[in-house]
C-alpha cells in the first residue's frame, strides 16, 4: 500500500490525521501557482503499463495541465489567487484563504476520481482527507505513488491522507466528517444522502455532485448526413464507453430528430459499428455479475414492452442500443446500454429534463437552433451542454457548480487607515 | 397458429420425458433436445408477438443454430411481469405458479396448462425417482396443512411439496400456524408420525429455512430426538436467510440429520425455480446437481456470457423442454454455479453436473450516475 493510503481501523487515526494535516496546512502558506506546478509534474509522470490501464488517465494527464488548471484558478478565484495576492475592489482588498482540511468522499466508480477530487481542493490551499473507495484502491495506490516519486520536497503529499475503510463504518464516516472544514461529495442518490447526514461540524461547507445523469441529442440534419455520420458515430461510442457508462456525465439516451428523408435504421447501424469497433480498441477486462444480469434483462423488456421497440446487441453484454421514440429518458442501465429514441423535436425531451439531467451531448447543424435548445436546456437544469464526444471532459464548472471556490474562504480587508 | 405442439416434437419431448433421466449419452441427448428446443421457440413466436421481436433481435438464428447454448435466453427477471407471460389464452390457464420472493420483491409468476402440468408431476416424477426409488412411503410435510391446499395460484412452498405428492403413501404435516399467523412445532403430530415410522423409509420436505428455524431449533430446545434413520429429507428453496443467521450447510446438514437420528448423507438439498417448472436438480451422493434428459444448464462467464469451462464459475441459464404454456425453455436466472463436469459423475449420471455458489450479489450503488428518472419525471409534473 502507498504510504499514502493507510488502512484505517479506527476513529482516532482519522481524527489524528485531521489534526496533522491542520497544522501543515497553518505553518506553511500554499499558492495555487506551486500546487500547480507539483500537479503538472504528477501529471506528466503519470505513464507506464500499470496506468494505463486505468479508465480515464489519459485525461487526468491533461487535467493536471498547466494550461488547463490555471484558467481554472483566475476564473474562479480571480488571477491574484494564483500567487496569494490580495486585490483591491471598492477601496478594500480581497484574497482566498483555505477552509483547512476538505474531506473527499469520492463515487465508487470513477477511478480518477479520489485524484480529481483531491486537486480541486488542493488548488484552494487546502489538506486532503480522502475516503477511498474499496473498488479503488489498487488503482489510487498506483496513481498516489506516482505523486510519492515527484514530489520529494512533500509539497502535496505532506497534505494528503488517504483513508481506506469500508463505507458500512459509520463510526470512521462520523470521524471523518467530524474532523474536516469542508467536504467534496461525490456519488449516487444513497451515498451522497448518507454522507451529507453525517455530523460534520457546524462550519463546514459542503459541495455535492451527483447524482445526476446525462443525455444526447441530435438534430436531423446532423445524424442524417452521411458524410458526417461515422465521425458523430464515433463520438457518440466514446462518450458511452468511458467509465463503464457509469458516470454521471454518461449518455444514457441518445434522442434522434426526425428529419424526412433519413433513415435511423443506417444510422443506428453506424452507430452499432461504432461501438463494436470501441468495443475491439477498448474491451472490458471485467463485470460485475448483476450488471450483465442488468443488461440482459434490458434488452429482453425493451423488447417485449412494446411492438414497436426494436433492440441491437452481440450476444455478449458488451454494448447494446434500444431503439424506439419517446421524449422520456428510461431508466438507465448503465454497462453501454444506449436508448436511442426518434422525437419530433428535440425540444420535446428537454422540455421534460427537469433537473436530474446534468450533461446533454450535442450535435446541432445549425448554431442558433443549437443556441435556443442550450437556453432550453439550461432552463431546465441542464449544467453542461456540450458537443457530442466531449461529454466526459471533466471541468469546472461542474454539476453547475465551481470546483475550487467552494472549498475556499474570500477575506476582505478594509484598511483601517483609508479614508 | 397452432393450439398445440407439432405432433413430431410432442413425441420427441415425450421420448425424451418418458426414458430414464439420467443415463443418455450427451450428445445424442444434446441433438434431441435441441430440436425439440428450435421447435418449441418456433411454436412460442407464432403465439406471442413480443416473443418473436426478442428471439429476431437475437445475434444468432435459433433455426440456424448447431448447440443449445446459441438459442435466445429470456432472463429471469422477465416473469416477474404483470400479466404473467402466457403462450396459451386465459381459458387454457389451470394454475398459476409464483416464486417465494423475500418481502418487498416482486415474485415470478408462470402460467401453467394441462400439458404443462402434466409435463411438470412427470419430470419431478422421474427425477426423484432417481434419487430415492419409485416406492411410496409416509410423507412428513415440515409446513402447515394449508400447504396440502391446491388451487389456481400456488407459491413455490406448496408446488414442491405438492410435487412429491406421487411418492406418499400418507402425509402428515408437523407445522401450524398461531395466532399471529407465526409457524409453531405440532410437536404432538410429529411424534406421532415418528412412531409410527419407526426404522421404516419415510419421506420428508421443508423449505431449507422453515426446517431449521420451525423444525431443528425447537426441538433442539427440547432435546429431543426422532430416531428415524431411513428417512430421506428433501429441501429446497435457498440459503439466505439461514447465511444471514450464519448456518453453514455442513452444520445445515448435520443439525437436521442430528434431529432424525439419521446420517447427514440422507439430507438432500435441491435446487430449483418455478421459472424451470417440472425440474430440479438435487444433490448426488458426490455433491454435485445433475441434469435430466429433458433439459439443460448452462453456466454462462459473465464478461463473455459464453459457456464457462470446467471449474469456472457464471451465471446460470437453465433450459427446459417441459412447459409449452409460457416461454421458460431457456432462462438466464440470477444465480452463480460451478460447472463440475459435463459428463462422468462418479454417481453414474450422465450430462452435465454442476454445483450451486450462490445468488448474484447486488451491485453496489456507488456511481455518480445512479439515479431514478422517476425522480425526474415527478420534478418535471
Amino acid at each position: 500500500m502507498s504510504e499514502l493510503i493507510r488502512i484505517v481501523d479506527s476513529p482516532s487515526e482519522i481524527a489524528a490525521a485531521a489534526q496533522r494535516l491542520r497544522e501543515r496546512v497553518g505553518l506553511r502558506e500554499l499558492t495555487a501557482r506551486r500546487v500547480i506546478e507539483v500537479l503538472e509534474r504528477w501529471g506528466t509522470a503519470l505513464q507506464g503499463p500499470a496506468l494505463d490501464t486505468i479508465p480515464g488517465v489519459p485525461f487526468l494527464r491533461l487535467w493536471l495541465r498547466r494550461g488547463t488548471l490555471e484558467p481554472i484558478v483566475a476564473r474562479e478565484l480571480g488571477s491574484s489567487a494564483l500567487d496569494g495576492n490580495w486585490w483591491s475592489e471598492r477601496g478594500g482588498h480581497l484574497r482566498t484563504f483555505p477552509l483547512g482540511v476538505v474531506g473527499h468522499w469520492p463515487a465508487g466508480n470513477i477511478e480518477i476520481q479520489p485524484v480529481l477530487s483531491l486537486s480541486c481542493g488542493l488548488l484552494g490551499g487546502n489538506a486532503g482527507l480522502v475516503r477511498v473507495p474499496s473498488g479503488l484502491l489498487a488503482q489510487t495506490k498506483a496513481l498516489l505513488d506516482k505523486l510519492q516519486e515527484i514530489d520529494v520536497e512533500g509539497v502535496l503529499t505532506e497534505r494528503v491522507f488517504m483513508a481506506a475503510f469500508d463505507h458500512e463504518r459509520l463510526d470512521l464516516q462520523r470521524a471523518m466528517a467530524a474532523s474536516v472544514d469542508g467536504a467534496m461529495i461525490w456519488g449516487g442518490e444513497e451515498a451522497v444522502t448518507q454522507i451529507r447526514a453525517l455530523p460534520f461540524p457546524h462550519w463546514a461547507r459542503l459541495a455535492v455532485f451527483g447524482p445526476r445523469l446525462s443525455a444526447a441529442a441530435m438534430d436531423g440534419e446532423c445524424w442524417g448526413d452521411e458524410d458526417e455520420r461515422q465521425a458523430w458515430c464515433r463520438r457518440i461510442a466514446r462518450d458511452v464507453w468511458q467509465f463503464d457508462q457509469q458516470a454521471c456525465s454518461s449518455p444514457q439516451t441518445l434522442f434522434l430528430e426526425r428529419r424526412d428523408g433519413c433513415d435511423p435504421g443506417a444510422f443506428v447501424a453506424a452507430l452499432a459499428a461504432a461501438l463494436e469497433a470501441e468495443n475491439r480498441a477498448h474491451p472490458r477486462r471485467d463485470i460485475h455479475p448483476a450488471l450483465t444480469s442488468a443488461i440482459c434483462l434490458a434488452r429482453a423488456s425493451w423488447l417485449l414492452d412494446a411492438a414497436a421497440h426494436r433492440a441491437l446487441f452481440p450476444l455478449t453484454p458488451d454494448w447494446t442500443l434500444l431503439i424506439g421514440a419517446g421524449a422520456d429518458i428510461p431508466q438507465p442501465t448503465q454497462g453501454r446500454t444506449l436508448s436511442v429514441l426518434l422525437v419530433e423535436d428535440l425540444s420535446e425531451p428537454i422540455a421534460r429534463f427537469g433537473g436530474a439531467v446534468q450533461t446533454l451531448g450535442l450535435g446541432v447543424k445549425n448554431a442558433a437552433r443549437e443556441a435556443a435548445l442550450a437556453r432550453a436546456a439550461g432552463h431546465n437544469g441542464v449544467d453542461r451542454i456540450v458537443k457530442l464526444g466531449g461529454m466526459h471532459v471533466f471541468g469546472s464548472p461542474w454539476d453547475g457548480s465551481d470546483m475550487i471556490r467552494p472549498m475556499v474562504r474570500l477575506v476582505r480587508h478594509m484598511p483601517s487607515n483609508s479614508g | 397458429m397452432p393450439e398445440h405442439l407439432p405432433a413430431d416434437v410432442a413425441q420427441q419431448l415425450d421420448d425424451l420425458l418418458l426414458g430414464p433421466p439420467f443415463a443418455r449419452e450427451p450428445g445424442e441427448r444434446h441433438a434431441k433436445l435441441l430440436a425439440v428446443l428450435q421447435a418449441e421457440l418456433s411454436y412460442a413466436i407464432e403465439r406471442h408477438a413480443p416473443l418473436r421481436r426478442y428471439v429476431e433481435a437475437w445475434p444468432v438464428d435459433y433455426r440456424a443454430a448447431q448447440r443449445i447454448t446459441d438459442l435466445p435466453y429470456l432472463p429471469v427477471g422477465v416473469f416477474k411481469a404483470d400479466p404473467p407471460l402466457a403462450l396459451v389464452s386465459p381459458e387454457a390457464i389451470v394454475r398459476t405458479l409464483a416464486s417465494s420472493a423475500t418481502t418487498g420483491q416482486t415474485p415470478s409468476r408462470v402460467v401453467l396448462d394441462t400439458e404443462t402440468s402434466r409435463r411438470m408431476v412427470k419430470g419431478v416424477t422421474s427425477i426423484i425417482r432417481d434419487f430415492i426409488g419409485p416406492m411410496r412411503r409416509p410423507y412428513l410435510v415440515i409446513d402447515t396443512p394449508e400447504s396440502l391446499v391446491g388451487g389456481a395460484q400456488l407459491g413455490a412452498r406448496s408446488a414442491a411439496i405438492q410435487g412429491l405428492r406421487s411418492f406418499a403413501t400418507d402425509i402428515t404435516c408437523c407445522l401450524k400456524s398461531d395466532a399471529d399467523g407465526q409457524l409453531r412445532l405440532d410437536e404432538r403430530a410429529l411424534l406421532a408420525f415418528a412412531e409410527q415410522v419407526g426404522n421404516a423409509d419415510a419421506l420428508v420436505y421443508g423449505f431449507t429455512y422453515v426446517i431449521w428455524q420451525y423444525f431443528v431449533l425447537p426441538l433442539r430446545a427440547r432435546g429431543i430426538t426422532l430416531r428415524m434413520p431411513n428417512v430421506r429429507l428433501l429441501h429446497s428453496g435457498g440459503w439466505k436467510r439461514l447465511q444471514d443467521q450464519a448456518v453453514p450447510r455442513e452444520t445445515y446438514a448435520g443439525g437436521v440429520a442430528s434431529v432424525f437420528g439419521c446420517t447427514a448423507e440422507r439430507i438432500v438439498d435441491f435446487y430449483g425455480m418455478v421459472e424451470n417448472v417440472g425440474i430440479i436438480y438435487p444433490d448426488c451422493e458426490h455433491g454435485n446437481k445433475h441434469v435430466p434428459a429433458f433439459a439443460e444448464v448452462i453456466v454462462r462467464d459473465p464478461l463473455t456470457l459464453e459457456p464457462v469451462q470446467i471449474g469456472a464459475q457464471g451465471l446460470v441459464q437453465v433450459c427446459s423442454a417441459l412447459a409449452t404454456s409460457f416461454p421458460g425453455f431457456t432462462v438466464l436466472t440470477d444465480d452463480i454455479a460451478e460447472i463440475v463436469r459435463y459428463d462422468g459423475c462418479p454417481c453414474g449420471r450422465r450430462g452435465t453436473c454442476f454445483r450451486f455458489v450462490k445468488r448474484v450479489p447486488k451491485a453496489e450503488v456507488r456511481g455518480c450516475g445512479n439515479i431514478d428518472t422517476l425522480r425526474q419525471r415527478a420534478t418535471a409534473l
